[in-house]
């Protein structure tokens, strides 16, 4: 539109309605009209452009609000954000935490005097080797560590010595502020946070994104007791191993486990083989006569015994080149409880040829104990069982050889016999009290009835009147199997003394086990290396210590109510008297 | 009419850049503001943790009977030292009522 000047507009004229009109006429026109068509175009891309903006405005700030997630929100989640989560017990005690700690590391260059910087940082970190130190801050590089996971004290005191070349750098480390208290259960993580062990192993997934602690179903305080009283007697008998366990028996919860010796998680590398494998529940031992309360239940179960029935125990049986004799020999017919009272492995024999190998392999099956345990950790013990289950494995299952189970296996089945015929997989999770439909009933309430008033009479007048905590109905049974020696026979000498207890007896609540692997008689048991010996007064002490804590209240043992429940109506034969044994 | 109109628009169109730089700014220091609390919260979170891990560790029931043997006389309870509200003997009457006896 070069040229176009106001003054060159061509004259004004009036149109009909008296209107000004402005009449354009050749190149001019053209000019003009290719001038307002531009204008359109560029006005219409102006106009399509700011509309679009305004849809956009409208749809960011209005319409898509609903699906993005708020800015508010998102920031609120982030600084809840861990690493590893934690474990705890039933009351919510930390086992298991992830610690951001910091590391000490420094950078050569920047020393300035290795020696001077060697011994002032030693005077903090005392357990080091000046001399290794300084030999590290001389070295050729940019980068040396001192020391992994300080403590905020020591990280504190570092920084006030103001040793130039000396940086942190902080870590996340698996920590257990209980140490070995509950070694076995929780298992442990390498440096990389990855679990090595335990729960740590099994739930390894779970704790990685896991921002909820996990709970478990033991409690800290049992397991203490547990801990130090399996403790005692192994060192009391000088025995080279011990295992412990306390079963909730109507829930399957394992409120304590112990193995022993143990190890201290936080230090997990330089454990021993020995003292990391868990006897409770990867050791599978022939547990010896604590099998005859499975024995006496599945007789009583399948009717081919009754409480008043009885067998003659006055021969040994042989069988092959094999001689079953009886320990606590009474040379006479005894009845059903009193072949339990007295441990009577020819009555037991006798009980087991009556009801048969078939239905004691299913028993066995029904109780778990051909497979290995149902509980959350790895290391868990495959039972091993005879094949084929011949004439003389039922014979000598009958009281508890030839059958090699996990003392979890033990504690499960006992429960399960006591509870009323349930069977619950055992578990170290805590579990919801109201689900409780996870239990399988295996045998008939009255077995479990009778079975109860058994095992009360072991502890009231049979083997295991040393575990009889007053006031809290103890029922048990002792268990001294001899371990198979090396050349395959039984050694006389390496014993696995036990004693399986449930309490209170009139309505048992929980299973407490104790087994001292290879325990020496001592001067205040007389020499006697036995299940009655030496386990059971563990029994007794930690059922005395901690039923309190678990919310159970000394009952009174000479009460009608309790009496009726839990005595044995007087066969009428003449065998039947109240005898003593040891 | 059209230099009103634009003198009213050219207002508003400062007025709302003034608004909207005081905004952003605002925001921005917010923004700043939010990020050292999540840093304070985190340093906390991290120190509460050191804490629990401390108080676990303290309360090992080993340490807790070590410290009781040694500072205290408390001794594990004897189960004739518990008892339920059954056992007591029946009150056979209130003290208010024997002082009228006894008058």
């Amino acid at each position: 539109m070069s040229g176009f000047e106001h003054n060159q507009l061509p004259p004004r004229q009036v149109d009909d309605a008296g209107m000004p009109t402005v009449r354009i006429e050749g190149a001019t026109k053209q000019a003009i009209e290719v001038g307002r068509n531009r204008l359109l175009v560029a006005g219409a891309f102006f106009a399509i452009a700011f509309t679009l903006v305004a849809v956009r405005l409208v749809d960011v700030a209005v319409l898509s609000g609903l699906n993005e997630p708020s800015v508010a929100r998102e920031a609120a989640s982030s600084p809840l954000k861990k690493g590893r989560a934690d474990i705890v017990d039933r009351n919510g005690v930390l086992l298991a935490t992830s610690l951001s700690v910091p590391s000490l590391y420094a950078d050569p260059k920047d020393v300035i005097d290795a020696e001077v910087s060697a011994r002032r940082l030693t005077s903090v970190l005392t357990h080091l080797d000046p001399v290794e130190v300084a030999a590290k801050l001389r070295a050729e590089k940019r980068f040396v560590w001192i020391q992994r996971g300080l403590t905020p004290r020591q990280q504190y005191e570092i920084n006030a010595l103001g040793i130039p070349g000396l940086h942190f750098q902080r870590e996340e480390r698996r920590v257990y502020p209980q140490g070995s208290l509950a070694s076995h259960v929780v298992g442990f993580a390498g440096t990389d946070a990855t679990g090595l062990g335990g729960i740590e192993k099994q739930f390894d997934a779970t704790l990685r994104d896991g921002a909820e602690p996990l709970a478990l179903s033991m409690d800290i305080r049992v397991q203490h007791i547990l801990r130090e009283e399996v403790g005692r007697q192994m060192v009391a008998f000088n025995g080279i191993g011990g295992a412990g366990v306390v079963l909730n028996a109507n829930t399957g919860e394992v409120v304590a486990m112990v193995s022993l010796p143990d190890f201290d998680p936080n230090a997990a590398g330089v454990a021993s083989d020995d003292s990391r494998f868990n006897r409770a529940s990867l050791g599978v031992y022939e547990m010896g006569s604590t099998f005859k309360i499975f024995n006496t239940a599945l007789a009583l179960e399948a009717g081919t015994a009754t409480m008043t029935s009885g067998y003659d125990a006055t021969k040994p049986i042989r069988i092959a080149r094999f001689t079953i004799n009886d320990y606590h020999a009474k040379r006479r017919w005894l009845s059903v409880p009193e072949i339990f009272q007295y441990s009577s492995n020819i009555g037991s024999v006798k009980m087991a040829l009556d009801y048969g190998a078939e239905a004691q392999r299913d028993f066995m099956d029904k109780l778990g104990f051909l497979k290995p345990v149902a509980v959350e950790l790895p290391e868990r013990g495959a039972p091993m069982a005879p094949k084929p289950w011949r004439k003389i494995s039922t014979m000598t299952i009958a009281f508890g050889h030839g059958i090699a189970v996990s003392p979890l296996h033990l504690v499960s089945g006992v429960a399960t016999v006591v509870n009323g015929g349930i069977q619950w997989p055992v578990t170290l999770v805590k579990r919801d009290p109201e689900v409780r439909a996870l239990g399988r009933q295996v045998l008939s309430r009255k077995t479990s009835v009778e079975m109860r008033k058994l095992l009360r009479l072991v502890v009231e007048t049979g083997t295991g009147r040393k575990a009889s905590a007053d006031g809290y109905l103890v029922g048990g049974k002792t268990g001294t199997a001899e371990k198979p020696g090396k050349g395959g026979s039984y050694a006389r000498k390496s014993l696995l003394s036990s004693f399986v207890s449930a309490f209170p007896m009139h309505d048992p609540r929980y299973v407490v086990l104790v087994m001292i692997d290879e325990p020496k008689g001592n001067k205040e048991s007389h020499g006697y290396a036995t299940g009655g010996w030496v386990a059971a007064p563990a029994v007794k002490r930690i059922i005395a210590r901690s039923a309190p804590l678990l919310g159970i209240h000394p009952f009174d043992e000479e009460s009608p109510e309790i009496r009726q429940v839990l005595d044995i109506q007087s066969p009428p034969e003449k065998g039947r008297k109240r005898l003593a044994s040891f | 009419m059209i230099r009103r109109s634009m003198v009213l628009w050219t207002i508003l169109a400062s007025l709302f850049a003034v608004a909207m730089f005081l905004i952003k700014h605002e925001v921005q220091v917010r923004e700043a503001r939010l990020d050292a609390l999540h840093r304070d919260i985190l340093a906390s979170q991290e120190a509460i943790q050191v804490l629990r891990a401390e108080w676990s560790y303290l309360n090992q029931p080993v340490r807790i009977e070590s410290l009781i043997r040694r500072h205290m006389d408390l001794r594990p309870t004897d189960t004739t030292q518990l008892g339920g509200y059954d056992a007591l003997p029946v009150r056979l009457s209130d003290a208010s009522d024997q002082t009228e006896v006894a008058q």
